[in-house]
């Protein structure tokens, strides 16, 4: 195998198909790239136990042929090279890769044990890179990033009879979105995809190109630009989110949303790790202050209408899923609806009703 | 040390003063025992069935020590008189005397049930000098609680612990200011803190025997000797370097709890029983301090005296035994290919980077159970009707004895 391509297309497939090829896994052959030529089209493909990610480009092609290779010291060399056309030669002996006045050449990895790449099979359907891209923004991180907590280090997909709803949860925040309009599932249909795998997608998602979605029976794949990700579907079972959204929120606060956010940026400089920001709402409007005992208090009154039941309410929150929860809602204005300081509250923007975030309180004793 | 200073004649003398004490009952759980029982006094008694957990001084100039096995101990010691421990006589007596530390001077730092360092300069004119101080506290928890305790009093923390250790038993030693090096230095190298075989046999080695011979010698070949940190540490000891002051009221920043057990094996299945044992002491007392711990280890001894530990992070801090007992298994059952090969002597679990349970972040409750509530309802039943009252299931054929802690100020 031999070709010559622009260093920064090379350096581009490289670094997104090593997302997947971490060497985290236990296969000491997931720590490499597989590089296959054919005629003029290159595939590079990283992949770990539950990813695949894919990149398909343009090369000058000389001979066919497949390689793997080191997945971060391929990078790391490709990256340092200098402008310019660079040339992978595998033809014989040690793969070379060289450009300008360098040259590298390195052991390769039998390619025999490296199981070629599958995507989903199934039908696709083409969704807006834009919505999907936003989508992920607001809802990857309230998943688990504990690999003991199973489920919830998910994102559930259900069709819902508007369109398309994504959902998760650490079980202290909850994020919901609705994509209406989009049918990726049938009606009724549900699945679990890792949030790593889209996480990673996130990260690729260029909102000139249209994204190409296949579900299959067991994985799902995503196909955006010259990128296609593939990901096992998860097994386990969701827990029922619907039953943590509360019903009867006699309690509303209705504020900016960046104002909000800077305050509680500003205030939460006090609460270190450990320490919840407190949010004091009455008619007057909305007070965030914090105690620390270790590094010292802090406050600031923000305007705010309140409406409600209960003439004063405080709620103390975790000061980072609180931030979270206000960049991912969109809009000027935001309501917050509350039950009480043990019970959940929902952030919704009031221009929209296609997010909303359930926060769990931190309990002050 | 002394500056002159015509301005301020008299700091150069208070500083120099002989101030912080180190307060010490001598062999705690056998004077425990042989005060509650007369048939006991004078004789060699040893505290634990399995392990020796105290031995009385008539025991020790037999050789008994401090975590021998029992049958070595019997074996050295053939006359001693072995009695089970009484946990609560133990707690309630460390009570009554740390209640007379807090009478004599509001400065008390707690080391354990048995020992405590206390700050008593600035007593002089109101109540007397420190070696009166000391007296009279002595003699106060010999007619009050009954208990014999020693005190050393010197310039620093670490000089004032050699002190009361030299002057056991029931003795008091005072080193005063400007004397300590003529005190320090005849000591032997194992009266240092920090100094355990290892060391002391790798000093002697180089022919470095007593305290003034380590002093002569250079930082950077200590540091060659024993590594950097034991290095500085030692040389600072060794030249009466501790500028640390009496901390009162200081929250711990951790809470454990272990138990010696001896050399039979023990199967996984076994040590997690015990294991669960101490995560539910331990949570226990977290949950009464209002404190939540992000970080568990476990420690654990070989049969050769070995002493291992292993550590891991939550993502949250928590009060909970399901979660840290979840944890701590972990743990164990990581390091049980070691544990197997080195046979398990002891066995502590520790709850350490805590942080006041003043906030607690809620969960969303998708089950309709809340975790939670199971360990206050049994905090709660056991404070009721003590420790006994509630068991774990699988501590049904366990022997849980309430170990006497250090009261937390915030308990």
């Amino acid at each position: 195998m031999k070709f010559r391509c622009e260093k920064d297309v090379l350096v581009e497939a490289l670094a997104n198909s090593g997302r997947a090829a971490t060497g985290r896994a236990s296969n000491a052959m997931m720590s490499g790239l597989r590089l296959e030529l054919s005629g003029n089209s290159l595939q590079v493909t990283g992949r770990d136990e539950h990813l695949t990610i894919s990149s398909d480009i343009q090369v000058a092609g000389e001979s066919d042929g497949v390689v793997i290779l080191p997945a971060k010291l391929a990078l790391d060399i490709v990256r340092k090279l200098p402008s310019g056309a660079v040339e992978v030669d595998a033809s014989d002996g040690d793969p070379k890769i060289s450009g300008g006045r360098s040259e590298f050449s390195m052991r390769s990895m039998p390619s025999h044990e490296y199981a070629v790449p599958s995507t989903a099979e199934g039908e696709s359907v083409v969704v807006s890179t834009q919505q999907l891209s936003d989508a992920l923004k607001q809802v990857v991180r309230a998943a688990s990033t504990d690999d003991a907590r199973g489920a919830l280090t998910g994102v559930l997909m259900s069709a819902e009879e508007t369109g398309l709803r994504l959902v998760s949860t650490d079980s202290y925040r909850l994020a919901v979105r609705d994509l209406p309009g989009t049918t990726v599932l049938d009606e009724g249909q549900k699945v679990l995809v890792p949030s790593r795998a889209l996480n990673e997608l996130g990260r690729m998602l260029d909102s000139d190109e249209e994204t190409t979605l296949i579900l299959g029976a067991s994985d799902v794949t995503f196909h955006t630009g010259v990128v296609s990700l593939t990901t096992g579907l998860m097994v386990e079972a969701y827990p029922p989110y619907q039953s943590v959204i509360p019903k009867d929120t006699p309690n509303r606060l209705t504020t900016g949303r960046e104002t909000l956010s800077r305050a509680v940026d500003r205030v939460k400089l006090m609460a270190g790790e450990n320490s919840p920001v407190r949010l004091s709402m009455d008619a007057d409007g909305l007070k965030i202050h914090t105690i620390n005992r270790d590094v010292g208090e802090a406050a600031e009154v923000v305007d705010a209408k309140f409406e409600g039941e209960a003439d004063e309410i405080t709620l103390a929150f975790n000061g980072n899923f609180l931030l979270d929860g206000l960049d991912a809602t969109t809009g000027d204005e935001i309501t917050l609806d509350v039950v009480n300081e043990k019970t959940a509250a929902v952030l919704r923007s009031t221009s929209s009703s296609e997010f909303l975030y359930v926060l769990m309180p931190v309990q002050v004793s | 040390m002394a500056q002159p200073n015509m301005a301020q004649p008299n700091i150069a003398e208070d500083d120099a003063e002989a101030t912080v004490m180190h307060a010490d009952l001598d062999a705690f759980y056998a004077s425990v025992e042989q005060r509650d029982d007369l048939s006991l006094r004078g004789k060699p008694v040893i505290v634990g069935m399995g392990v020796v957990l105290a031995a009385s001084y008539e025991a020790r100039s037999h050789g008994v020590r401090t975590a021998m096995n029992a049958r070595e101990a019997s074996r050295l010691c053939p006359s001693a008189i072995v009695v089970e421990p009484r946990m609560s006589a133990y707690s309630q007596a460390s009570k009554d005397v740390f209640t007379i530390f807090g009478d004599t001077t509001p400065s008390v730092e707690g080391l354990s049930i048995d020992e405590a360092f206390l700050e008593v300069g600035g007593l002089r004119r109101s109540v007397g000098s420190p070696r009166e101080i000391a007296a009279t506290l002595r003699a106060r928890v010999r007619a009050e609680v009954g208990l014999t305790l020693s005190i050393g009093i010197a310039t620093t923390k670490f000089l004032a612990k050699v002190a009361s250790a030299v002057g056991k038993p029931d003795g008091l030693l005072e080193v005063p200011a400007g004397t300590e090096m003529d005190f320090l230095h005849p000591l032997p190298v194992r009266r240092l803190w920090g100094v355990g075989k290892v060391t002391e046999e790798r000093l002697h080695a180089r022919g470095v025997r007593t305290i003034g011979e380590l002093a002569a010698v250079d930082v950077p070949t200590l540091k060659s000797w024993l590594g950097t940190a034991s290095g500085h540490h030692m040389h600072a000891l060794a030249h009466n370097l501790d500028p640390r002051p009496v901390v009162t009221g200081e929250r711990r920043s951790s809470v454990g709890a272990q138990r010696a057990l001896g050399n039979r094996g023990r199967s996984q299945a076994e040590a997690e029983v015990i294991l669960l044992e101490l995560v539910d002491r331990v949570t226990r007392r977290l949950r009464r301090g209002n404190r939540l711990c992000r970080t568990v280890m476990i420690r654990w001894r070989g049969h050769n005296m070995s002493t291992h530990t292993m550590s891991s992070s939550l993502e949250n801090p928590t009060d909970s035994t399901a979660h840290l007992l979840a944890e701590a298994k972990l743990l164990l059952e990581r390091s049980w290919p070691e544990i197997h090969r080195l046979g398990l002597g002891l066995l502590g679990f520790t709850a350490a980077n805590l942080s006041e349970a003043a906030a607690v972040q809620m969960a969303l409750d998708f089950t309709g159970r809340n975790i939670n509530e199971v360990d206050t309802t049994i905090d709660a039943v056991r404070d009721r009707f003590g420790n006994s009252a509630l068991k774990r299931g699988s501590l049904l054929k366990h022997n849980p004895t309430e170990m006497p802690v250090l009261p937390d100020p915030g308990e």
